[in-house]
């Protein structure tokens, strides 16, 4: 990927003249985004008096961190945190489990079926989720596996291992050969191979796509709602959607809005450290050109 | 490499197993039980109740699924075009050289970690309320009269813009990278033979950018066939007709929903691969229509 020189180049009026359209479109959108975000931040800290007549920003009865505590507990948002954060992490353990060595042995050794096995991940990746959901909801309710976090958690590994598996596989192809082969000249066994040498020098891939895994499964929704039977089993996604009806019911705004954010915190502060490998892993993966 | 064939089958069993168990069996059991009378997605599927098409017939008789498929249509049409239109144009604006070029990638691709839940309700409680609304805040800054943007008419139209909002970030990082493997030599050789920088962008930078372009058509086909989540946001206590997609009317004749009494899971699973067969038939227009060339660079 190119290396962005702009930084260094000298500041050019001519050059720079022409470029603002382009400055200004982008500006806006940012402009727009960054307001939107900065209201509601102020509407969270607001009365819903306040927020009703359009003055957020005068924090004219001070700040209201009560409405935190009022979103926190008409939903039980703590538990909801903690479902999601379970279902994340083991998910993207389950998911490196299985899908590293799979995507080791498809982007290194020749056989057969495995042009086939690497075209049925990319098919199973663009499978839309309604093919699937009804035959899995149906086996799952008649062996009595709904309402269980083990189901959840194992759903969402299946449903990631093609997209992670085809995601490495270009890391472990571009690796040379030689580690493989001073590994077998010292004796050391394939499967050791793999996993004292091998790995280790994808981790930067690994890492990429476990962010991915993790932001997928923490705000995962539709699986969650069909599957997550009950209360003690919601994710963030569905606790949102309760919080938001309830606080609109009662019309707490300051509420509904402290609701937002406290959904919007976690995945944005992860963001802000980890955007540049997130940007950077978006067209590094799956994507061919 | 002696042990090498045993470590293929001990390192691949894992992911075909569950390739096998959530992907393969599953397609298979939704379009073999499209073609049974199916009322309770719980119980089994009795080899009596075949039906043949019937599920299909069924479903191609109501109205609601009409809708449903024209919402889709219209959602993948406008939608598609203004979200692949606006992040190539925000592609080709970051690659022409302004500055803070990643501060702005970053903060366009935003809504895309964040939680749709969330993103839907600041659309939904800000962006288009009536009294404090960002977007009537800005028509009343130029003048104009304040509009009721979740009212029926508007509804659909206003949750496009949202899911749109939220959606440019991902195409437009896909553009760049194209964009970016567009040797720079082919651009100084047009500005050495005169060619503005519109002309360059028609005639090297769009038809260099064809294989992305049918990248970014797969993934917005992938992503708009399952529209369930944003609909459910914008009309969260009936299914309205104005919002109602495929994946909301299946979801319903399964699983019920408020004023829904008729279940149906034989029909959900119809739905289901009708529009299977339609993104099929997307993928195979568009390899069809947009022809890579073989361009070496």
């Amino acid at each position: 990927m190119a290396k962005p020189k702009q930084l260094s180049q000298p500041f050019n009026a001519k050059k720079e003249a022409k470029l603002v359209p382009g400055y200004l479109i982008v500006t806006l959108w940012i402009l727009f985004t960054a307001v939107m975000l900065i209201w509601i931040l102020a509407a969270s800290f607001s009365t819903s008096k306040e927020i009703y007549q359009g003055s957020v920003f005068s924090f004219a009865s001070g700040f209201h961190f009560e409405n935190y505590v009022n979103a926190w507990q008409t939903q039980n948002v703590g538990l909801f945190f903690t479902n999601s954060l379970i279902y994340a992490i083991t998910a993207l353990l389950g998911i490196q489990l299985i899908s590293c060595p799979a995507a080791y042995v498809l982007s290194r050794f020749k056989f057969m079926g495995n042009k086939v096995i690497k075209s049925a991940f990319i098919v199973g990746m663009s499978v839309p989720n309604i093919m699937i959901i009804l035959p899995l909801f149906s086996l799952a309710s008649q062996n009595q596996w709904t309402g269980s976090r083990l189901t959840l958690i194992i759903l969402y590994i299946c449903l990631n291992v093609p997209y992670t598996t085809t995601f490495l596989l270009n890391f472990f192809g571009t690796l040379p050969r030689t580690f493989e082969e001073a590994a077998a000249i010292d004796g050391c066994s394939p499967m050791k191979t793999f996993w004292v040498i091998m790995l280790p020098l994808v981790q930067p891939g690994i890492i990429t796509v476990s962010i991915f895994n993790f932001l997928a499964v923490w705000n995962e929704y539709f699986m969650a709602l069909i599957f997550a039977g009950s209360d003690e089993l919601k994710n963030v996604g569905i606790g949102l959607f309760n919080m938001v009806s309830a606080m609109k019911s009662v019309g707490d705004l300051g509420g509904l809005f402290a609701a937002v954010i406290i959904v919007f915190m976690p995945t944005f502060l992860l963001y802000i450290f980890l955007s540049e490998k997130i940007i950077a892993g978006v067209t590094a993966g799956g994507v061919k050109g | 490499m002696k042990k090498s064939k045993s470590m293929i089958v001990v390192f691949l069993a894992p992911a075909v197993l569950s390739f096998l168990c959530i992907f393969a069996w599953p397609v298979l059991r939704t379009i073999y039980m499209s073609f049974f009378n199916v009322e309770n997605i719980t119980s089994d599927i009795d080899f009596n109740s075949f039906v043949g098409f019937g599920n299909y017939a069924n479903l191609f008789s109501q109205p609601v699924f009409w809708k449903s498929m024209e919402n889709i249509a219209k959602i993948w049409f406008f939608g598609g075009v203004i979200t692949l239109a606006v992040s190539l144009l925000f592609a080709v604006i970051l690659t022409s050289g302004v500055r803070g070029k990643s501060f702005f990638r970053a903060v366009i691709y935003l809504p895309n970690v964040i939680s749709a839940v969330a993103l839907a309700t600041m659309w939904m409680q800000f962006v288009f309320n009536k009294r404090y609304g960002l977007f009537n805040a800005i028509v009343a800054a130029f003048g104009g009269k304040e509009l009721n943007w979740l009212d029926s008419e508007m509804k659909f139209w206003s949750m496009l813009i949202a899911f749109i909002f939220g959606a440019v970030g991902y195409y437009m990082l896909i553009f760049l990278s194209g964009i970016e493997r567009i040797p720079a030599d082919l651009y100084e050789a047009a500005t050495i033979d005169g060619e503005n920088k519109v002309g360059q962008f028609f005639h090297i930078t769009l038809p260099l950018l064809k294989g992305v372009f049918k990248t970014n058509i797969t993934f917005w086909t992938i992503n708009t066939v399952i529209f369930f989540l944003w609909s459910k946001m914008f009309s969260p206590v009936n299914s309205e007709m104005s919002t109602v997609t495929p994946v909301v009317y299946m979801f319903n004749i399964v699983f019920g929903g408020k004023g829904v009494t008729e279940r149906s899971a034989g029909r959900g699973a119809a739905v289901g691969v009708v529009l299977a067969l339609i993104v099929l038939l997307v993928f195979f227009l568009f390899n069809k229509l947009i022809k890579e060339e073989d361009v070496e660079f």
